[in-house]
């Protein structure tokens, strides 16, 4: 049965989060081309894409990664297909170079650039605010705060860049990608708007004599937009009182419960900034009237607040503005009860501290954790087997990032996407030590292999390991180049991981399963005597991945038969979550177990069994 | 309009997340004005699922001391969370723990039932503890042990919909075959908190 999100049913309310609401949006805004690099907390936006692709008329794919994501898309926009690229903040920064000259030439179909970020790195390196890049790219920035805005506002940013050429940010955060709530649906467009490509070499090759002029275009066309965003349905004024409070992205959420709580509702006039840039001045400016504060509230950076500040400073406007300080950090996520506070502050009230027990402390942490089965677990058991304490490990952004904690300790730096063999390579070269750089297949094919490129062109004396699961694993098991099959059927197209390292030049590449300890240990022993650049493909399909791709676990379970010095070294050095310790004895709880059977290799004492015998 | 915040946390794998969005549902077909957040990524690996359902509210977070209802699927996990309960909100708790790796390597200690009932007691006015999975493998599979502790809540009135609702959400929401093991362990679930 197609998809809810794909039926004209105008009028119908669905439960949805707000990652599927921005797919009906796009939908009701016409797409024709998605594009992405998953990353939480975007992935749900492509993965419903992917999954309703056979039904839907549009065009769906995982890019390699965020940078070449905006370039395929902006080549479908340049060919005048409505077009969505979605990514998470971190993944702008890779895709910024494309970003800033595209802003330049259009996107005559029409492109909105979806961007996740993350305050309180729920689940990334850091909280960078990516409404920067509206101002550095001169994109127009939208900032959805509930599931129903989460459509409209998708939609509307889709119609603004096919109206105007122009790329348009749409600019999500955790809290509102990951919202569900009721969403009442839009038509769907009868028939897609395509524009035909126009030849234009002034418009579309940015030569030097060209981007002088377009960079100016570029400015008008903002200031264009911004006078548009005056009269935006999204830039809407309520209430009224000395205090004004302009609000964008999710903290209008906190600031309409804060208003409720405290009893003041109405009684403070309120700006929503529902299309926060370009600002529109002459709101700001009509809004200022009359008060006698104002209070800017948006996460992360200043930026409102000191453009509001600049432009009371400017108009030569007497009024006290109220933003970043004590009560609103320049970090992580605000709340209904941080957002109370800074209310009863600039009121004069007493400050209101919620009531509640003190946070218990010293409880035993519940980390995540790598799987039962993870052939990621393995690999490291070997390689710490192996290298120790002497090598220096360089980490990656996946799954396998887990292995930082102890007893497997396998990660002494992190940068970022695609780093490890790059970052790895310079820590050898500076300090001369072992050094160990861990990726997984997607980060490989995402920007991993320009680094080994590097190390085969410089002589790096680098360890390279690929920790091949054969899937995207981190963010929900999307697919990449070399999959053996996707959840639509099998990959016509596999692009082979050992022949791209050799045909990069590495001599020495080795691969092997990670299940299998003494095959392991030897070439990781062979390699351990060899210079330069060399590669270990660790391959073993990702124990979740494969068990719902085939529906079927593995047959076998271990047990501890007994439960002595050999088994307890074993609990402690693997850490396999699948073991529990009772009484000072081990026990493999059977419906962890995912049947691996690395156990049995490490000690004796492990035995395998028919499962559910 | 009565509104409510309603706090969820359990362990990646326990279904957590299917429960809110039962509630959800649920509170959306009885015409309810319900927002729901949830925080993905880390669930997959055992790590701590913390999601909420707000009725009469706009944003769909909870902060400390914010929560009328504190819903544990995991004991450990209720205590951590505690401190999201308002004074005088309600627990309702699985008995049952989910011993985190550190705990099952013999190198941090699990808390005591009785421990963690007598501190939510003190914070709380109501604090309800079941033992969700034991039931849940009555009504016919662990994996229904969500369904007990909401059946559980139900019954004590700390949802914003009675018990009708939310079986007609089972059948409306939940796979076939699924059916009427959730309905067997909503009512078990129903029957612990009454006795």
């Amino acid at each position: 049965m197609p998809s809810p999100l794909l039926a004209q049913t105008p009028g119908e309310t669905l439960l949805l989060l707000g990652n599927e609401a921005i797919v009906r949006g796009a939908l009701e805004g016409g797409v024709g081309f998605v594009s992405c690099y998953p990353g939480t907390p975007s992935s749900e936006v492509p993965d419903t894409f992917f999954r309703m692709s056979r039904d839907g008329d549009y065009r769906f794919e995982y890019s390699t990664n965020e940078k070449v994501a905006l370039e395929v898309g902006a080549g479908a926009a340049l060919a005048g297909t409505p077009t969505l690229v979605t990514m998470k903040h971190v993944g702008v920064n890779v895709a910024a170079d494309p970003l800033l000259t595209l802003s330049y030439i259009t996107a005559p179909g029409g492109l909105v650039l979806l961007s996740a970020d993350d305050p309180g790195c729920h689940s990334s390196q850091n909280e960078q605010d990516n409404r920067h890049y509206a101002r550095l790219a001169g994109l127009p920035c939208f900032e959805p705060a509930t599931a129903q805005e989460c459509k409209d506002m998708t939609r509307d940013a889709l119609l603004l860049a096919q109206r105007t050429g122009q790329p348009v940010l749409l600019r999500t955060t955790t809290r509102v990608n990951h919202v569900r709530g009721p969403v009442t649906l839009g038509s769907l467009p009868a028939q897609k708007t395509r524009k035909e490509f126009a030849r234009n070499l002034q418009q579309y090759v940015p030569i030097p004599a060209h981007s002088r002029v377009q960079h100016r275009q570029l400015l008008d066309r903002l200031a264009a937009i911004g006078r548009e965003a005056e009269a935006s349905p999204w830039n809407k004024v309520s209430g009224q009182g000395t205090l004004g409070v302009i609000a964008s992205g999710v903290t209008r959420c906190y600031l309409r419960d804060a208003l409720l709580e405290e009893g003041i509702e109405g009684s403070v006039k309120v700006l929503d900034l529902g299309l926060s840039y370009p600002m529109p001045d002459g709101l700001l400016l009509s809004f200022m009237e009359g008060l006698e504060k104002v209070l800017v509230l948006e996460e992360l950076d200043p930026l409102v607040e000191e453009h509001v500040r600049a432009l009371a400073q400017r108009k030569g406007i007497s009024i006290e503005v109220l933003g970043k300080g004590e009560a609103l950090p320049l970090w992580g996520e605000y709340s209904t009860q941080m957002v109370r506070q800074a209310l009863r502050q600039a009121l004069g009230r007493q400050s209101h501290a919620p009531q509640h027990c003190a946070p218990e402390g010293g409880l035993a942490m519940r980390p995540p954790n790598l799987c039962a089965g993870c052939s990621h677990r393995s690999a490291y058991y070997t390689v710490r087997e192996v290298f120790g304490d002497e090598a220096f490990y360089s980490s990656d952004i996946g799954c396998y990032t887990l292995g930082l904690l102890p007893p497997l300790s396998m990660a002494d730096f992190l940068l970022c996407m695609g780093s490890s063999v790059s970052t790895g390579s310079g820590f050898a070269s500076a300090s001369g030590r072992t050094t160990i750089g861990f990726i997984g297949d997607s980060t490989f094919f995402h920007s991993g292999v320009t680094g080994l490129i590097n190390a085969v062109h410089n002589d790096h004396d680098i360890l390279v390991v690929v920790l091949d699961n054969r899937t995207t694993a981190m963010t929900g098991h999307q697919p990449h180049p070399g999959v053996d099959a996707t959840a639509l059927g099998p990959n016509p197209r596999k692009v082979e991981i050992e022949p791209l390292v050799k045909a990069c030049g590495v001599e020495h590449v080795i691969t092997v399963s990670p299940l299998n300890h003494k095959a392991s240990r030897k070439a990781l022993e062979a390699m351990k005597a060899l210079k330069g650049p060399r590669v270990i493909i660790f391959q073993d399909p990702c124990v979740i991945h494969e068990r719902r791709t085939t529906g079927k676990g593995k047959p076998q379970v271990a047990v501890a038969a007994e439960s002595g010095q050999g088994c307890l070294d074993v609990l402690n050095s693997l850490a396999c979550p699948a073991f529990v310790k009772e009484d000072g004895q081990v026990r493999v709880d059977e419906e962890l177990c995912s049947g691996c059977m690395y156990c049995l290799q490490l000690d004796k004492s492990f035995k395998a069994k028919k499962r559910g015998a | 309009m009565q509104r409510a915040r309603i706090f969820f946390t359990g362990v990646g794998g326990q279904g957590t997340l299917t429960a809110t969005k039962l509630v959800s549902l649920t509170a959306l077909d009885e015409g309810l004005p319900v927002t729901s957040g949830e925080i993905h990524g880390m669930a997959q690996r055992g790590g701590v699922v913390e999601s909420t359902v707000l009725v009469g509210y706009m944003s769909p977070k909870i902060t400390h001391g914010e929560a009328d209802l504190l819903l544990g699927f995991e004991l450990l996990e209720t205590l951590r969370a505690l401190c999201y309960l308002k004074p005088g909100g309600v627990v309702v708790s699985n008995s049952q723990a989910l011993p985190p790796l550190s705990v099952a390597t013999g190198k941090a200690a699990y808390p005591e039932l009785e421990a963690v009932r007598a501190k939510a007691q003190a914070a709380a006015s109501k604090a309800l503890f079941v033992p969700c999975r034991t039931l849940a493998e009555q009504a016919g599979s662990a994996q229904s042990a969500n369904t007990v502790l909401l059946g559980a809540a139900c019954a004590v009135g700390a949802l914003p919909f009675g018990m009708e609702a939310l079986e007609r959400s089972v059948r409306k929401y939940l796979k076939p075959a699924l059916a009427e093991t959730n309905l067997k362990a909503l009512a078990l679930g129903a029957g612990a908190a009454q006795s």
